[in-house]
Formats: structure tokens, sequence, C-alpha cells
């Protein structure tokens, strides 16, 4: 489990997280929503300590971040972090030799699930193939939590179907997913829960199917109400 | 199996649903072996885990049985079926009379109607 305590983070004067609690259960996907500018980038960087917070703790099966947490948790960026000169091939194994937690045996499963070729340049990726070229270099490591930032952000309607059968296949049995989304309509019913997250605190978090059985609502409906305030 | 699901009620309930219709309609047969959790997670585009809910439900009523290792199969229990089946026809009859009954039409008029639609949708 992440469990996320009160965490608080200022760039200079502004405040982006003001005490955001919440937690992510391993076998559960759990969504965080809110607008641009939530803090929703920020969470993920802070789970992966990439960014110091200036109040609160995250603790990850009950213990506080330290460097071994890294074998534990990887990080799925929206952008391109590779070389952009390098292949698919390449970056594949640059993960290999960077990481002990690299699984090839699934990665090449990747790759075909994908249906990406390993000899394209990174470069030369379109918008759809470079989010699931980076989800193959997460997936592919054998760690308890993937931490996935916008993953259906900007990218054709295929490719985020593509995507979508991520979360109901066994690539991700058993392991805890946060997702970082602002657009959630095709993927309500893949999700177990949402935190829903403006200016830096949490202003509701639910499991979505306990939602529809106790209000009849749905997460779109929720986020009417507490966006349009 | 594919299915277009409304946001505002649990997914669980509407796969159960679902089933139902299916058996009711003898879609799915007596005995008849159904996808895994996985594999209907995947079919339906729905979470695994609540997949895994609609069959641990489904279990419960008798309505599906495992054994073993062996894939989930549709119950053969008879009694079972015609419940299934009774229980669509008592829900869809009552929405039908509630929606009908503000209009205060005789019942000789509605039935004459039911039947008339009746044999036009064959």
């Amino acid at each position: 489990m992440i469990e996320v305590r009160d965490i608080k983070k200022k760039f200079g004067r502004k405040k982006v997280l003001n005490g955001v609690s919440f937690t992510a259960n391993k076998g559960e996907i759990t969504c965080l929503i809110g607008i641009n500018g939530a803090g929703k980038t920020t969470i993920l960087n802070a789970i992966m300590a990439l960014t110091p917070i200036s109040g609160g703790e995250i603790l990850i099966n009950g213990e506080k971040l330290h460097k071994e947490t890294y074998e534990r948790v990887a990080f799925i960026p929206d952008a391109i972090t590779m070389l952009p000169q390098m292949t698919i091939a390449e970056a594949m194994e640059f993960m290999k030799d960077f990481y002990k937690k690299w699984n090839q045996k699934r990665a090449d499963e990747l790759l075909s699930f994908f249906r990406l070729k390993p000899e394209e340049r990174i470069s030369s990726l379109s918008k759809g193939n470079t989010a699931k070229m980076n989800l193959l270099l997460g997936l592919a490591l054998d760690v308890e939590f993937l931490l996935m930032d916008e993953p259906f952000s900007g990218i054709d309607i295929f490719s985020r179907e593509q995507i979508a059968e991520v979360f109901t296949s066994h690539l991700i049995e058993g392991r805890g997913v946060i997702i970082t989304t602002h657009e959630i309509n095709d993927i309500e019913h893949l999700i177990d829960k949402v935190v829903l997250l403006d200016d830096g605190i949490v202003i509701k978090d639910f499991h979505t199917e306990e939602l529809r059985a106790q209000e009849g609502k749905s997460v779109v409906d929720v986020m009417r109400e507490v966006y349009r305030q | 199996m594919r299915a277009n699901f409304n946001n505002r009620d649990p997914v669980y309930i509407q796969v159960i649903r679902q089933f139902k219709e299916k058996i009711a309609a003898g879609m799915l047969e007596p005995g008849q072996e159904i996808p895994s959790r996985r594999e209907l997670a995947n079919q339906l585009k729905i979470n695994p885990n609540t997949a895994q809910r609609a069959y641990k439900e489904m279990e419960e009523q008798k309505l599906i049985f495992t054994e073993r290792n062996n894939p989930s199969r549709i119950t053969k229990d008879e009694a079972v079926l015609r419940d299934v089946r009774e229980e669509l026809i008592a829900e869809a009859v009552n929405s039908f009379v509630t929606a009908v009954r503000p209009i205060n039409v005789p019942l000789n008029e509605v039935i004459g109607m039911i039947e008339k639609k009746y044999k036009e949708e064959a």
C-alpha cells in the first residue's frame, strides 16, 4: 500500500500541495483526477522522491521512502525521457543494464502487445507510440507499484483503447497502480478508486462501485459537482 | 459478450443482469463454460476486480459454479434457472404496470394492445 499523509509542497510562494492524504492499494487502480495545475504530477514526483516535500510523509508498505523504494515503484512519465536518437531496442537495453528488476520476457511480450517496432527511433514515434513505449519500459519492471502520469492524454482513440487494455490484462495483475488524468470518460469502468484534487487538496475520494451503489452517481457527475462550484 | 454499461449503477450488478438475460433467453445454456474473470474484464472493458465481484456474487446466487481449477460454468439447477426467468419477467411486468397505471387505461384495452404489439414485433 502507498500511503500519502498530509503532504505539502510549495514552489516559491505558491502552495501546490496543501495537505494531501490518500492511500493506494495493491491490486487496485487508483486515479488522481484534477484539472491542470491541481498538483497531480507533483504528487507522483513526491512519491518517487523526485521532488522534496515541505510537510507530511509518504509510506510504501509501511516504510518511509528510501533508496530501495525504487526497487518497488516505477514511474511512467508522459514525456520522452530517453535520448531521442535511440531506437526502442536501445532504450530497452539501457533499462536492462540500469534496473535489476527488468524482466526481459515481459518486455518482449509488451513489444507485441503494443505492436511496437524495436528498430524504430524514439524521435520518430507518434504521441501514441511514445506513450506505449513509456508504458513498456515501466511495465517490464518487476515492481509492486506503477505510477502513470497522464497515460491517456492527447493521444488517438486507437492508442487509448490499446492502453486501456493494459488495465484489464495480466500485465498489472496484483500490482498497485496510480494514474493521473483530467479526462475520465472512457476509463470510468476500468478504475477502482478516485481521488479528486483541486487547488492542492483532496476534495473527495471514493471507490467507484461504492459511489454508484450508494449515491447512484457517475464519476463525471461528481466531477461536475466539484469543479463547477 | 460486449456491452454498454451505464455509469450510475454498480457495474457488477449490470454484469450479473446481463448473465441473467442471456440465461433466460437461452443464449447461455445450463452447464456452459463461461470466460475467466480476466477474459470477461477484457471483453467488457471493465475493472478485473469488478468482474471478480460479479462472479463471486453469481456463485453465491448459485447462477454459476466452479469445480476445482476448472473454468466456471452456468448452473444446471433447474429451479435456479426457472427463478431467473421468472424474476426477469416479473421485473418487466412490474415496470410496465408502473408506467401504464397512471394513464388509467382499462386492462382489456392494454391487453389488446400488448397482443397486437407482440405480433408486430415478431
